[in-house]
């Protein structure tokens, strides 16, 4: 009985274990995704809207989901409260809510790179830099999307599969 | 609220010119920001560079230099880090910041077709402090008050650069909206709808259109709008009793002001001159005065802290105008 109750909870965790690892795959995707709508959203807002940059952030992060709003809306929180650069306010913003987010490396390198320039130069230039920065994150999406189908099944059985090799050798 | 104008600047600048002493800083009027150059500050018509340790010399040689970094950084702070939406701004050489400091700025032009289309490299700020002074224009408004219409007469107020014409007009503006007129005659006088056109939104300093200035209770103020543009929008939607503007010389300028005056209502104006003689140098001034749109001009000269006016007929006024005039301190 005992036995058969451990059994359980080993194949349990295995699976959740697995699936969880997949989730995170379809997340890294889905909040590149959500990104690149932010950054859309704020190319509106900069080149027809001549929106001021904090104001522009906060319109662009409300209609993002978390963990990404947190982002753009923490820098706009850093610039409002004065003494920060845009350079500083997002790099220290991103420092705050990477851990919360699926995503890795060359997302964070874009975005770091995009506060560099975000709010300095002319319509055109910023219009510029948000579209470098969108064709990176999008070629990121590409990338994320195929590992998300290669490595998302495989993780699924993965973990179902392990569980049931100990819970074997364990009987 | 010079203390909501160093908030803004960053922090290097802004301590060095808190730790000035409290008699210049209460008569600060400039605070001269050049790239790897001596940082000046002007008061009450005198200057003087600030040293490392925020403390006045004379000698440019002790004068604390801001460098690149700290230029790019107050450039981004006073553009509310949007220099993108600044355009309209760069291209006539100034941003205004809440509160309504002018920021003059000077760099190099980016040409397009000719024309000046922006600034880059900025390398020079001119920081100018916006002054309310309550009262300014008591000792003047009897000189200038219409006694027939219970209202004011179409007034030019001429001056140099400097000489305290928009803080002037300001508080013009504020009694006139208030009713609170000085003279013993004109008890009962009612307040009078404003109408201001603010170009630079210098006059009443709006932040997201609400005025950081008191210009009175019945004071509308168009913000950020092209001088003649505004005032033929004011006259057809606000029904204003007086306009007021800032500082007009362009030629459209001089266009809506006749129109208004046609439509009966008086415009009290600034421009830039020296004096009467000097303004009508410029043609569309000059044409106005010579209409006889302008029933007064005030000239305006300032002596250390005070400001002495002295009000002249217009050559060509329509009416006869009384003898007014005799310098006053105001």
């Amino acid at each position: 009985m005992l036995k058969l109750a451990g059994a359980i909870l080993v194949l349990l965790s295995g699976t959740l274990i697995g699936f969880r690892q997949a989730a995170r795959y379809a997340e890294r995707t889905a909040q590149i995704r959500q990104m690149l709508h932010v950054l859309q959203r704020l190319e509106t807002e900069i080149g027809f809207g001549h929106t001021p940059l904090p104001d522009a952030l906060e319109r662009a992060a409300a209609g993002a989901a978390e963990p990404v709003a947190a982002i753009f809306r923490r820098t706009a929180a850093r610039l409002r409260a004065g003494g920060a650069a845009v350079r500083e306010a997002l790099r220290a913003a991103v420092d705050e809510s990477w851990s919360r987010t699926a995503m890795r490396e060359p997302e964070r390198t874009a975005i770091v790179r995009l506060g560099d320039a975000l709010g300095i130069s002319d319509r055109e230039d910023q219009i510029r830099h948000l579209r470098l920065a969108s064709a990176q994150l999008a070629a990121e999406e590409a990338g994320a999307r195929d590992e998300q189908a290669r490595y998302g099944k495989m993780w699924r059985s993965l973990g179902f599969m392990a569980a049931l090799l100990v819970v074997i050798l364990m009987l | 609220m010079l203390e909501g104008l160093l908030n803004l600047l960053p922090a290097e600048l802004a301590a060095r010119i808190r730790s000035l002493p409290a008699n210049v800083l209460d008569r600060l009027e400039e605070i001269r920001v050049r790239r790897d150059r001596p940082l000046e500050v002007c008061h009450a018509g005198g200057f003087a560079f600030v040293t490392a340790d925020g403390a006045l010399s004379a000698d440019p040689a002790d004068g604390w230099r801001p460098d690149a970094e700290l230029c790019a950084r107050l450039l981004e702070r006073i553009t509310d880090h949007s220099l993108y939406a600044m355009e309209e701004e760069l291209r006539r050489g100034y941003v205004t910041v809440p509160g309504g400091h002018r920021i003059g700025l000077a760099g190099r032009t980016v040409l397009e077709g000719g024309a000046v289309r922006g600034l880059r490299d900025i390398g020079a700020f001119n920081i100018r402090i916006a002054r309310d002074v309550r009262g300014a224009a008591r000792r003047l408004l009897p000189h200038i008050a219409d006694r027939a219409g219970r209202s004011l007469l179409s007034t030019l107020i001429v001056a140099p650069p400097q000489q305290g014409k928009t803080t002037l007009l300001r508080d013009i503006i504020r009694a006139v909206s208030y009713g609170d007129w000085p003279m013993p005659e004109a008890r009962g006088w009612p307040g009078r709808k404003v109408g201001v056109v603010d170009e630079r939104s210098e006059i009443a300093a709006c932040v997201r259109g609400v005025p950081v200035f008191d210009v009175g209770p019945r004071t509308d103020v168009l913000d950020a709008c092209p001088k003649a543009e505004g005032m033929m929008m004011l006259l057809r939607s606000m029904s204003p009793e007086l306009l007021a503007a800032d500082e007009i010389g362009r030629p459209e300028d001089a266009d809506a002001i006749r129109e208004a005056a046609h439509a009966g209502v008086p415009v009290i104006a600034t421009a830039h001159a020296r004096d009467l003689e000097d303004a009508r140098g410029r043609s569309a001034i000059r044409r106005l005065i010579d209409e006889g749109v302008f029933a007064a001009v005030v000239e305006l000269r300032r002596i250390g802290a005070e400001v002495l006016f002295r009000v002249r007929p217009a050559p060509a006024a329509r009416e006869p105008t009384r003898q007014a005039g005799g310098a006053g301190a105001c």
